[in-house]
C-alpha cells in the first residue's frame, strides 16, 4: 500500500512538474500573426500589403486594449508608408500615436518623424525632433547609430558639411561588427556625400562604391539607382564621360525597378551633360 | 399618226427612266465603295511603328493595337527573319500617336486572363518626347495562365517534400509516433501488472517501480522530441501553405471576369483551404505545437529611399 502510495505521489509529482503550454488568446493570436505576416512582408519588399497587415494588426491590438501592440504597429506602419515615400501621412499617422508609456517607442516615433520631416524638407522641425531624440538617447543608446545618420542627413540638408561628416563617421564606427548593413549602406552613402561636397572627390567616390556594394548585397533598387547617381555626380566633377556611365546604369536600374522619378533625373542629368539616353 | 406620236412619248419616258436608274446605281456604287474604304481604314491617315519578338506566338496580321484599352490600330505584316527573330509592322491612328512616346513599349496581354491576346502600348514615363514614324518599340510578353499556374506549381512543391517529410518522421515505426506509442503502452501495461501484483510484491517492487517509471519517462521524453520535431517545422509549412493560398486567391480573382465558371470555384476553394489551415492552426493538438508569433521587429534603416545621396 505504502508502494502504491509512492508510485502514486510521484506521478503526481511529475504532472506538476511540467507546466502546461500557455496557449495565447485568439484574437491576440490574430494580431500577432497579422503583425508577423506584415514584417515578412515588408522584408520581402511588399511594402502595400505589409501597411494593410500591420493596420490590421493595430486595429486588433487596439480591440483588445493593448496600447502597446497599437503603438508598435503604428510605428511598422508609418515605417512602410516612409519607404513608400509617403511622408506626409507617416507623419500624421506618428503625430497621433502615443508611445503607451514606452521609451523605446517614444525615441522611434522622434526619430521616424524627423526621416519623414528630411523627406518633406522641413528642416526647421527636424532639429526639433532630433534634439528630443538625442535627449531620449542618453548613454548606451541601441539606436545611437541610427540617429547620428539622422543627425548627419540633417547637417548635410543645412550645408554643415564637416558636422555632417563627424556624425556619418560616428554612425560607421558604432555599426562595426553589427548585423546593420542596411545602415550601415546609409553611412557609407552619407559619407560619400559629404566627401563629395567637401571637394574629396576620390574619398567620396570609394565611399559611393562600399554604399553601393552593400545596397547591391541586399538587392535594394532604389537605394543602387540613388547610389549610381551619386557616383555620377561625383565622377562628373571628374570627368564627363565616366559620369555618363554611371547615369545611364542609375537610368537602367530605375527603368528596369519602374522608378519613375529616379528615371526622370537619371535623363535630366544625362541631358545636363550633354549625353543621349540610350534608346532601349 | 396619232400612234407614232403616242410611241415616241412612251419612248421618251423609258429613256428618263432608265437613266435615271443607272444614275441612282452609279452613286449607290460610289457610296459603297467609299463606305468599303473608310470601314477598311483606307482613308484614315496612321502612322507605321515596329518591334521583334522572339516568335510569332499569339501574333497575328490584322491583331488590335490598344491603348489604355481603346482599339487605336492593328498589326499591318508579321515576318520571319533571317535570324529567326519576327519582325512584326503596325499601325496607329495618327490621332492617336500622341500617346506613343519614345520610350513606350509593346505589350502582348491576355483579355482577362485566358481571353484572346491584344497587343497594348504601354508609354514610358519620359513624356516629352514622342516615337518618331516607323520607331523599333521594345515588345515584353504579360504572363499567361500558363506561366502563372507555373510559378503556384513552383511554390507548392517544396511544402508538399515538407508534409512528406514530417508525415515521413511521424510514421517512422522506429522513432515516430507509432513505436512512441507503443512503447508507452508496453510500459503502461507493465505499470498495470505491477500494480496488480503490488500487494504479492512489495518486498521487491521499489526498485522496479523506479526502472518503470525511469522508462516511461524516458518514452515520453522521445514523444516530446517527436513532438517537438515537429513543431519546428509546421509553423514553418503552414506559413507557407498561406503565402501559397494568397497567391491561388489572386489568381482566383484576377481570371474571374474571363475563366470558364467550372475554373471560378478556385477563389471558394483556396478561401476554404485558408479557412481549413487557419482552423488547424488553432486547433489542439496543432494548437499547442505552434507559438504564437513574436512581435515582430523591423531592421532599422534611417534611409530606406537612399535620399542622403542624392534626393533630387
Amino acid at each position: 500500500m505504502r508502494a502504491e502510495l509512492a508510485i502514486m505521489l510521484a506521478l503526481l509529482l511529475g504532472a506538476c512538474g511540467s507546466t502546461p503550454k500557455q496557449v495565447d488568446p485568439p484574437r491576440l493570436r490574430a494580431a500577432l500573426e497579422a503583425e508577423s505576416d506584415g514584417a515578412k512582408r515588408y522584408e520581402r519588399g511588399d511594402y502595400v500589403v505589409a501597411a494593410r497587415r500591420f493596420a490590421e494588426a493595430a486595429k486588433l491590438h487596439a480591440s483588445i486594449d493593448d496600447a502597446t501592440g497599437v503603438a508598435r504597429n503604428r510605428l511598422h506602419l508609418a515605417r512602410s508608408d516612409l519607404v513608400q515615400g509617403r511622408d506626409e501621412a507617416a507623419l500624421a499617422l506618428l503625430d497621433a500615436t502615443d508611445a503607451a508609456g514606452d521609451a523605446g517607442f517614444a525615441l522611434d516615433i522622434r526619430m521616424l518623424k524627423a526621416q519623414a520631416l528630411l523627406g518633406l524638407g522641413r528642416t526647421d522641425e527636424v532639429r526639433n525632433s532630433l534634439a528630443e531624440a538625442a535627449a531620449l538617447c542618453a548613454g548606451a543608446c541601441p539606436r545611437a547609430a541610427s540617429l547620428h545618420l539622422l543627425q548627419a542627413r540633417h547637417a548635410l540638408a543645412d550645408k554643415r558639411i564637416a558636422d555632417a561628416l563627424a556624425h556619418a563617421d560616428a554612425a560607421l564606427k558604432l555599426l562595426q561588427g553589427k548585423d546593420e548593413a542596411a545602415e550601415t549602406g546609409n553611412a557609407w552613402r552619407l559619407v560619400a556625400a559629404a566627401r563629395h561636397a567637401s571637394g574629396d572627390l576620390a574619398g567620396g567616390l570609394v565611399a559611393a562604391h562600399a554604399a553601393l556594394d552593400i545596397d547591391r548585397r541586399l538587392a535594394l533598387p532604389e537605394k543602387i539607382a540613388r547610389d549610381w547617381l551619386l557616383i555620377g555626380d561625383i565622377q562628373r566633377d571628374q570627368a564627363a564621360t565616366e559620369a555618363a556611365t554611371a547615369y545611364r546604369k542609375a537610368l537602367a536600374v530605375a527603368q528596369a525597378a519602374g522608378l519613375d522619378a529616379i528615371t526622370m533625373i537619371a535623363a535630366q542629368a544625362l541631358q545636363d551633360i550633354g549625353m543621349q539616353k540610350k534608346v532601349d | 399618226m396619232s400612234l407614232l406620236t403616242q410611241y415616241d412619248a412612251d419612248a421618251r419616258s423609258v429613256r428618263r427612266a432608265t437613266r435615271r436608274f443607272l444614275i441612282f446605281a452609279v452613286l449607290i456604287t460610289v457610296a459603297l465603295v467609299a463606305a468599303i474604304f473608310i470601314r477598311q481604314g483606307l482613308l484614315r491617315q496612321t502612322v507605321s511603328y515596329s518591334f521583334v519578338a522572339d516568335t510569332a506566338q499569339d501574333i497575328a496580321k490584322g491583331q488590335a493595337v490598344r491603348i489604355a484599352g481603346f482599339r487605336v490600330g492593328s498589326v499591318t505584316d508579321v515576318d520571319l527573319r533571317d535570324d529567326g527573330s519576327v519582325a512584326v509592322n503596325f499601325e496607329v491612328d495618327a490621332d492617336h500617336a500622341r500617346f506613343v512616346t519614345h520610350d513606350a513599349r509593346i505589350e502582348l496581354r491576355k483579355e482577362g486572363l485566358v481571353g484572346s491576346p491584344t497587343m497594348e502600348i504601354v508609354p514610358g514615363p519620359d513624356k516629352t518626347r514622342l516615337a518618331a514614324a516607323q520607331a523599333r518599340l521594345a515588345f515584353s510578353r504579360a504572363d499567361g495562365l500558363g506561366a502563372l499556374a507555373n510559378q503556384v506549381r513552383d511554390e507548392f512543391v517544396p511544402i508538399l517534400k515538407d508534409i512528406k517529410a514530417i508525415t515521413g518522421a511521424l510514421a517512422d515505426p522506429q522513432k515516430g509516433l507509432p513505436g512512441t506509442l507503443a512503447q508507452i503502452r508496453a510500459s503502461s501495461e507493465a505499470l498495470n501488472v505491477l500494480l496488480a501484483n503490488g500487494n504479492r510484491q512489495v518486498e521487491g517492487i521499489g526498485s522496479t517501480a523506479i526502472r518503470v517509471l525511469g522508462k516511461t519517462e524516458e518514452d515520453l521524453t522521445h514523444l516530446g522530441q517527436t513532438l517537438q520535431a515537429a513543431n519546428q517545422r509546421l509553423p514553418g509549412m503552414l506559413d507557407r501553405t498561406q503565402q501559397v493560398l494568397d497567391h491561388v486567391e489572386k489568381i482566383s480573382a484576377e481570371a474571374e471576369a474571363s475563366v470558364p465558371p467550372a475554373l471560378r470555384d478556385g477563389s471558394a476553394v483556396a478561401a476554404d483551404v485558408r479557412e481549413i489551415v487557419g482552423g488547424a492552426k488553432q486547433t489542439w493538438p496543432i494548437s499547442s505545437m505552434i507559438d504564437a508569433p513574436a512581435p515582430a521587429r523591423l531592421k532599422a534603416d534611417s534611409d530606406p529611399r537612399g535620399e542622403a545621396g542624392r534626393a533630387r
